[in-house]
């Protein structure tokens, strides 16, 4: 009745699932790896530094790093499973300084020297990165994470504006962007580049230069307390004048799709991102010739600062974590620091690389320094840091939508926002 | 089988036809698009055709930054046993469900369906610990754990069962065969068409997961597919060039074995179809 | 006395067949489950330990209207894509059971199913290049129309069912399938006798061909249902619950609840409130669609 049976199969399988569970299947970890994970994807040549630069470090140390990169979609899951779990955890990785140290006890202190090294070593607005509760848990990897605006030369020099001279304040950006609309992006030009879609602590990370450039802040300095602040009549009129952008002067559109794509394609004139852009313009938008400048001032200036502040964090509870110091103090010099950085394409953290050859050469050269200048922004670094960008996000995406007036929706926000800080 | 009227049967035959168009063409954008360059993607007005058919520089670069040959091989296997154990094992319990009485049979048969209603993310902590306790963090064993056997599974099996004419089972069972026998002999030829289906169903579901691979895997050896694809995304942009060449290359294998296993799966079908 | 033991020899025999299974579910799922539902009642305070609060996150859930809203989206989407999948495949499978020629059959049959080849998130990400606004496939071919570009996923309206139709799109194939082989399944005689009995197509329908499918058809509502109450990845990797949580499902919400927000209580009770809101929905249609079917 039958050639092959369910029976010819049983057999096979059975013998299958006995060789997987004998055969390991990575390969049996050589003996003193340290482990890193990060989810910079975007990065690889970065992270592979820390690979090829151990190589040095095992001679002395017998310890390698090596680099896991896991995909950033889903990573707080797994970073949490492996860090709960104790075996499987990394002895190194790249997170968020309050997150990992300060909702949870996953980190390991920094050992004093070494904290003050790098104290003395990075910028003024980087120094409580790595930080909590005072004591320096970890390193800053990036440089670059401030916003500053990108301007396309060409569409400014066509409005009849010069590229050399960008906009300083808030008002002259303003009717720059209005000279600079021929449309609504889907045909014509657009004068500005809004994120408004995905994630709400995306969209709460690129209004925040617009709430800071008005003088206002999201929470309270002692980071305690959102209402009369997340919804102070200074933060209002932010979200008011970014509602304005798209509804009233027409200079941003919610039918772009990625802010990213619209400048590449020349549908917007101006963008707010950080360092990266420039070497991800010239591999997918080479024919785009941009300018870097310093993000325009209002009462205040939006200054260099971070939502997600990234760090190299070392593991509580890593056999090797003495050895994972070690590797860090090991890279802790300009030297090091400015090769890494330059073979990304991104910022050096270190504040003697910033006069190196290779950030002269970079167009945000000028900006960066200018806007290092100006007083240290506002700062968030609390545990529920997520939560609160959230519900604030949401506030600003729902009024960008219409879906209600700027100060109702703060005032719903702000409220949503201390009962996460009571909880 | 019926015949039925010629012109009845040209109007349905014309309108599955279409339908199976519409549903392929996104797939044939997707194949397109991993065509195209990085500012082809950009053009406007779009055009469908890519500048070079024989483009291939988004599948070298797919190759060339992660070991893509690995990860499809580790899908396979994983995918494979999957499939086996799952068949093997939902037909034993479905046979169970379906014709046997015994106490407990509506609670149990609920409690294994309940399973699906149950959101992976939060059961997935908990059960990463127990994985990493027995030492199978980033071993296949570790990423076969939640997929050894299908809920999906032991439902279509225990619906395709109940089917069968009882009577085949008693006759077997007055001739004196054991249980198993009858199992082996009797049920599983006549559902052979649902075991096929299983087959190839939980073989697609299992080399589709993501979530469960990309919190139990660290080693990129070990990697699967699906996380290669999702590794051409990150916070900042999508590279649809990347990810459609990456999302093409994950789908032949499952074309090969589809078209491979076409002719023991009709031969299946038919045979059953003759049964009766 | 003979009767007592057949009936012996059934329930262990019964037992065996599904032994194996539900150990297997019993550890892998079931233990998990347990200390998930736990967890529901303990907080994790900033530190990393867990506090006992009883049903204090129970009442913070369920009191959250955003958690409601994500239900909503979810209930919405869920009405959007699974009726749609269930009839659409039913007609499709009809459609392809019709055809005499077996090759034709599997080809079709084929292209019908390649979508459920494609994971998740591929299907998303290739959905969404389809549904760009700018670069996308859709708005250049509705232009030909005179239809102006829409904005689909960035559209407050627009998203859940542009997300329901990706949802039909990766299920349909694999519902014809199941369909499929039920329609195979069913003796030709009993057509054969109802042609001569005089019986119509439409009558063949509905007396014979579709109460016949009944444990087909339950088996898909409830797959269907619980498919689409958990979808989570195809979201995630698109609009991320965006515009304005206007695509938020449940599950999306749980997942930053657990992991960005670094609340597994309320994530765990939200899992609670899903796997009953399912259980109960399911014992529903159970009840009310189930006809058993025999021959």
């Amino acid at each position: 009745m039958r050639r092959l049976t369910w029976s010819h199969l049983a057999l096979p399988a059975l013998v299958l699932i006995m060789a997987l569970t004998l055969v390991p299947g990575a390969p049996l970890a050589q003996p003193k790896k340290l482990v890193y994970w990060t989810h910079w994807e975007q990065n690889p040549d970065f992270n592979k530094w820390y690979a090829e630069r151990s190589r040095e470090f095992a001679k002395k140390s017998g310890y390698e790093v090596e680099v896991v990169t896991i995909p950033y979609q889903g990573y707080e899951a797994k970073y949490l499973a492996a860090l709960i779990g104790k075996s499987g955890a990394p002895d190194f990785f790249n997170g968020i300084a309050h997150q990992w140290c300060g909702q949870y006890d996953f980190c390991d202190p920094m050992p004093a020297d070494l904290a003050r090294l790098w104290d003395e070593s990075i910028p003024r607005y980087m120094v409580p990165i790595g930080k909590w509760k005072g004591v320096r848990y970890g390193t800053p990897i990036e440089h670059g994470n401030f916003q500053q605006m990108y301007l396309n030369a060409d569409l400014f020099k066509k409005a009849g504006l010069n590229p050399d001279r960008p906009p300083k304040t808030l008002d002259e950006w303003l009717s720059a962007m209005k000279k600079l609309t021929t449309g609504d992006g889907t045909s014509g030009v657009v004068g500005f580049a809004l994120r408004h879609k995905g994630h709400p602590v995306g969209i709460t990370d690129k209004f925040l230069p617009f709430a800071h450039a008005f003088g206002a802040r999201m929470l309270s300095p002692d980071l305690e307390k959102a209402t009369g602040y997340a919804n102070s009549p200074e933060m209002a009129a932010a979200l008011q004048f970014v509602v304005d952008l798209v509804q009233k002067d027409k200079v941003a559109s919610l039918a772009l799709g990625g802010p990213e794509d619209a400048f590449g394609q020349k549908r917007a004139a101006v963008i707010f991102r950080e360092s990266w852009f420039f070497g991800w313009l010239k591999k997918n938008a080479p024919d785009v010739s941009f300018k870097v400048a310093a993000l325009p001032c209002g009462k205040a200036c939006p200054g260099a600062g971070a939502l997600f502040p990234w760090t190299n964090l070392v593991g509580k509870n890593s056999p090797n974590k003495q050895a994972a110091w070690e590797f860090i103090r090991f890279i802790s010099n300009a030297k090091d620091d400015l090769a890494q950085h330059e073979s990304a394409g991104i910022l050096p953290v270190w504040t003697a690389n910033l006069e190196s050859a290779y950030v002269k050469a970079r167009p945000d050269y000028a900006s960066t320094q200018e806007m290092l200048k100006q007083p240290v922004p506002p700062t968030y670094f609390h545990p529920k840091s997520n939560e609160l960008a959230t519900a604030f996000g949401e506030a600003v995406v729902n009024a960008l939508y219409g879906k209600g007036q700027p100060k109702p929706l703060l005032d719903e926000a702000a409220a949503k926002m201390d009962k996460i800080l009571k909880d | 089988m019926r015949r039925p009227p010629p012109l009845g049967r040209a109007v349905a035959v014309a309108l599955v036809t279409a339908g199976a168009l519409v549903v392929f063409f996104p797939l044939f954008w997707m194949a397109v698009t991993s065509l195209k360059t990085p500012p082809e993607l950009q053009r406007v007005p779009l055009r469908i055709e890519p500048d070079r058919w024989t483009n291939l520089d988004n599948y070298r670069e797919v190759f060339a930054r992660q070991p893509f040959g690995r990860f499809l091989l580790n899908s396979a296997l994983v995918a494979s046993v999957s499939a086996v154990s799952s068949a093997l094992v939902s037909s034993l319990a479905g046979y169970g469900f379906a014709k046997f009485q015994f106490p407990g049979r509506q609670l149990f048969f609920f409690s294994i369906v309940g399973i699906l209603m149950v959101p992976f993310q939060s059961v997935v902590v908990p059960l990463y610990l127990w994985v990493s306790r027995f030492g199978l963090l980033d071993t296949y064993l570790g990423i076969l754990a939640p997929d050894l056997v299908s809920v999906f599974g032991v439902f279509l099996m225990r619906q395709a069962i109940e089917v069968v004419p009882s009577d085949y089972i008693h006759a077997a069972r007055i001739d004196g065969a054991g249980e198993l026998a009858i199992f082996w002999r009797v049920i599983l030829p006549t559902v052979r068409p649902a075991v096929a289906t299983l087959v190839i169903i939980k073989f697609m579901w299992t080399w589709n997961e993501l979530f469960w691979p990309l919190v139990v895997v660290n080693s990129p050896s070990m990697k699967l597919v699906t996380l290669g694809l999702v590794s051409l995304t990150n916070m900042y942009f999508i590279e649809y060039n990347l990810v459609t060449a990456a999302a093409v290359l994950s789908i032949l294998p499952i074309l090969a074995i589809f078209l491979l296993g076409q002719k023991w799966i009709v031969r299946a079908v038919v045979m059953s179809g003759l049964k009766g | 006395m003979r009767r007592r033991t057949h009936l012996d020899r059934q329930r262990r025999a019964g037992l065996l067949f599904v032994l194996p299974a539900l150990a297997y579910f019993g550890f892998v799922f079931l233990v998990p489950l347990v200390e998930s539902v736990i967890a529901s009642f303990y907080r994790t305070v900033p530190g990393g330990a867990s506090r006992f609060v009883g049903l204090r996150l129970y009442e913070k859930v369920l009191t959250d209207s955003t958690f409601w809203q994500s239900v909503r989206n979810t209930l919405t989407l869920l009405a959007w894509s699974a009726p749609a999948t269930i009839v659409l495949a039913l007609i499709v499978a009809l459609g392809l059971h019709r055809l005499t020629s077996v090759r034709w059959r599997s080809v079709w049959g084929a292209m019908y199913f390649l979508p459920f080849s494609v994971s998740l998130v591929a299907a998303a990400l290739i959905w969404q290049w389809i549904y760009d606004p700018v670069y996308g496939l859709l708005n250049y071919l509705l232009g030909f129309a005179g239809i102006p570009p829409q904005k689909w996923l960035q559209s407050l309206d627009q998203v859940l069912p542009a997300l329901a139709v990706t949802n039909i799109w990766v299920r349909l194939g694999f519902d014809t399938m199941v369909f499929l082989a039920g329609l195979q399944s069913i003796p030709a005689e009993y057509y054969e006798a109802a042609e001569i009995d005089g019986a119509s197509r439409w009558q063949c329908l509905r007396r014979l061909t579709l109460p016949l499918l009944n444990p087909q058809i339950l088996m898909l509502s409830i797959l269907e249902l619980i498919f689409n109450f958990k979808i989570f990845d195809q979201v995630y990797a698109t609009t991320q619950g965006g515009p304005a949580g206007a695509s938020q499902t449940v599950i999306m919400l749980l997942y930053d609840t657990a992991f960005k927000y670094f609340r597994l209580g309320d994530a765990s009770v939200m899992a609670v409130f899903v796997f009953a809101t399912l259980l109960a929905v399911t014992l529903v249609q159970w009840r009310v669609l189930r006809r058993p079917v025999e021959y």
